[in-house]
């Protein structure tokens, strides 16, 4: 056990430092290391964010609903969701941050803020997430005992009510804000807030799931709460989101002519076939069979992990075939420049970056685990 | 003897369900209060009124009658448009694709007026091949920005860096732009383009000084220097309002060789662009995006 710690701690340093060489690379160059262009202009980096705005969402609304129902281990794990779901949110923030042209403005956007925008709308509710769930935090070390629902004020369930809220609506709105450009018709679906929730609550149960095997494995049984009500629902989560994305690729199969042929060709058979087939479908399915059938530890927390991370690929696939089919045919060709392409490949600066944004939130959770857990046994006398 | 009831402590009272019903109820009215409020809010306040006009001295020189340049003749009506206050004028440029010889003079002369880097540009020339060979055709689309009646780039600005002027020009505030990138997206015809810093002259021994000059768009001094404004903006074509206030026409309507842009004041009956607005033989890029683009081409 000490050997594989060892190991991973290892793993956990090398991805570190080679992602922190991109991040002063990219701080020392602006976005000139950057893939991205002007008409495909979100790349990797947004795909992150969405992503670990999803964990964020999915951690919080999944934990919540253990908790307002009593499930084993929910109420006990608190503080480690609001942990996981803050660092989350800090985490996809970082890394939208790093793809603003202008990042040292983005105060702007709660200065000076246009709620007419989804962009706005979202980051607005983002602090108020992050706010409530700091008071969230303070308020949970205020009860009587760890199985009270509410503290001794009476504002700790009002606030997971709302952060309930503001978990289910951000994951939602984070589609909505892909679907309301009405420039690109991939986006331009209702089905992209329902298959962004999905992805959120799928991607955040599977991280709890794991957060709970690496820590409480000796309290809980594999086969009993809180495990089987995660298992549960990545599993169903993972068929809800292919039963959506079966009902919207079939339709544009059927369709003699549809307007989102080109795009969702590109998604199963353009350049990055591979993110589609092994990465999202592959991924889906290996972890399905894990958590369904896996009897031990390791293979219910593989499961999570590949749900965890390989779920960045439904990201993926509705950002860049998205934007990599042009409205107007002619345009690539009239003016040439590497930014003015429809193809969109991430540069190895984006790679190191995002490696860096990931295992940031692994170290902070980490870190944050250990910190507020010593901070939590002097004030409550319980670790985190 | 009756028993009080005990409060269970690990279940919901009423007063908690009060509580959430408040606190949630509460978020809803302020999320949709925000969004309400600001849909129904006017674009950042432009320079409008008495101060925007301009009376600009007449060409003694060349005469302005109907065998003049078109150019002259154009610049005349510009002249015309400009004594009336900003909020009166509606600019208008209207592309004749039969005169467009596809020499892309029109993309270079807008490069080298507003000292576009590398990777941004504002007009380029499509091309469509018509036919099969030995009955090939071919046509040329010059695309700036469509300056649109109902542009889609505007709504989605997170901070409204970027808005529609009362004359139709679409516009992007630099120094409030935060270079998102969320209007290049929004925009179908792709007249947006953000500024990342490149130079012609990247990875050989010095910048030239060419390419180290501020750029005067918008009628103000634009020096990328450092991470300054304009690098990680968003930038588009503005109908070159710089030059509008002074008399000017667009570069790319000046530079034309086979004179066909018109533009001008569609709302004075008098000008040429409005005259030509009303030739039925017309069409708008992607119409079905329901943009409403000021650009026209006449096919």
């Amino acid at each position: 056990m000490k050997t594989m710690s060892r190991f991973f701690f290892l793993l956990w340093g090398i991805a570190f430092a080679f992602g922190l060489y991109g991040i002063i690379m990219k701080f020392m160059t602006a976005e000139r290391l950057a893939g991205y262009g002007s008409y495909v202009p979100w790349g990797l980096w947004i795909a992150v964010y969405f992503h670990f705005i999803g964990i964020a969402g999915g951690v919080f609304a999944v934990g919540t609903i253990g908790y307002f129902l009593n499930i084993d281990g929910f109420r006990e794990s608190l503080r480690v969701m609001i942990l996981v779901s803050g660092v989350s949110i800090a985490c996809g923030l970082f890394s939208v941050w790093l793809d603003l042209g202008q990042p040292f403005r983005a105060l702007n956007i709660l200065l000076l803020p246009n709620f007419g925008s989804m962009m706005a709308f979202n980051a607005w509710m983002y602090n108020f997430f992050m706010l409530a769930i700091i008071a969230i935090f303070f308020l949970s070390l205020n009860k009587n005992s760890q199985a009270d629902i509410n503290d001794r004020s009476g504002w700790l369930v009002p606030l997971l009510a709302l952060g309930f809220l503001l978990s289910i609506a951000y994951p939602s709105q984070s589609g909505a804000f892909f679907g309301v450009v009405d420039a690109k018709p991939f986006w331009n679906s209702p089905l992209l807030p329902l298959l962004f929730l999905g992805s959120a609550i799928t991607s955040g149960a599977a991280v709890l799931l794991l957060i709970h095997i690496l820590l409480f494995h000796d309290t809980f049984n594999l086969r009993h709460q809180p495990y089987k009500m995660l298992r549960l629902t990545v599993i169903g989560g993972i068929i809800f989101y292919f039963i959506c994305e079966f009902a919207e690729f079939s339709l544009v199969f059927w369709s003699p002519n549809s307007d989102i042929r080109e795009a969702v060709e590109l998604v199963m058979f353009g350049p990055f076939w591979w993110v589609f087939w092994v990465v999202h479908l592959g991924g889906a399915i290996l972890s399905v069979l894990l958590l369904f059938a896996g009897r031990s530890d390791q293979a219910v927390g593989l499961g999570a992990f590949i749900v965890a991370t390989t779920f960045i690929s439904a990201r993926l696939n509705v950002l860049i075939p998205g934007q990599a089919v042009p409205q107007l045919k002619g345009l690539q060709n009239a003016f040439h420049h590497s930014r003015l392409r429809f193809e969109y490949h991430p540069s190895l600066n984006e790679y190191m970056v995002a490696v860096f944004v990931a295992a940031l939130a692994v170290g902070l959770v980490y870190i944050g685990i250990r910190l507020i857990s010593n901070y939590t046994s002097k004030k409550i006398g319980a670790a985190l | 003897m009756s028993s009080v009831p005990q409060v269970k402590k690990d279940e919901l009272n009423r007063r908690d369900f009060m509580r959430c019903a408040g606190v949630v109820g509460g978020g809803v009215a302020l999320g949709v209060g925000a969004v309400v409020s600001a849909r129904g809010s006017a674009p950042p306040e432009s320079p409008m009124g008495p101060a925007t006009v301009r009376k600009l001295p007449e060409p003694k020189t060349v005469p302005v009658n109907d065998e003049a340049d078109i150019l002259v003749r154009m610049q005349a009506d510009l002249r015309r448009a400009l004594t009336k206050p900003v909020e009166e004028r509606r600019w208008k440029m209207i592309i004749d694709t039969r005169k467009c010889v596809g020499c892309h003079a029109c993309t270079v002369a807008c490069i080298a007026e507003n000292k576009l880097p590398p990777g941004v540009v504002y007009r380029p020339v499509m091309t469509e091949e018509l036919g099969a060979y030995p009955n090939v055709q071919m046509r040329f689309f010059p695309r700036p920005c469509m300056q649109c009646d109902r542009p889609s780039c505007t709504s989605v600005c997170p901070v409204r860096a970027t808005y529609k002027r009362p004359d139709g020009v679409v516009v992007v505030d630099y120094d409030r732009c935060i270079g998102c990138r969320y209007c290049l997206s929004a925009c179908p015809y792709g007249a947006r383009t953000s500024d990342y810093g490149h130079y012609y002259t990247d990875d050989t021994p010095a910048l030239q000084a060419y390419e180290q000059l501020p750029n005067h768009e918008y009628g103000k001094s634009w020096d990328r220097k450092g991470h300054h404004s304009p690098k990680g903006n968003a930038r588009k074509c503005q109908f070159c309002l710089h030059r509008l206030d002074q008399g000017l026409l667009p570069q790319c309507v000046t530079t034309c060789i086979g004179r066909a842009n018109y533009f001008g004041d569609i709302r004075d009956a008098g000008s040429i662009v409005a005259r030509m607005a009303t030739k039925p033989n017309f069409i708008k890029l992607l119409e079905e995006k329901q943009t409403e683009p000021t650009v026209t081409y006449l096919i």
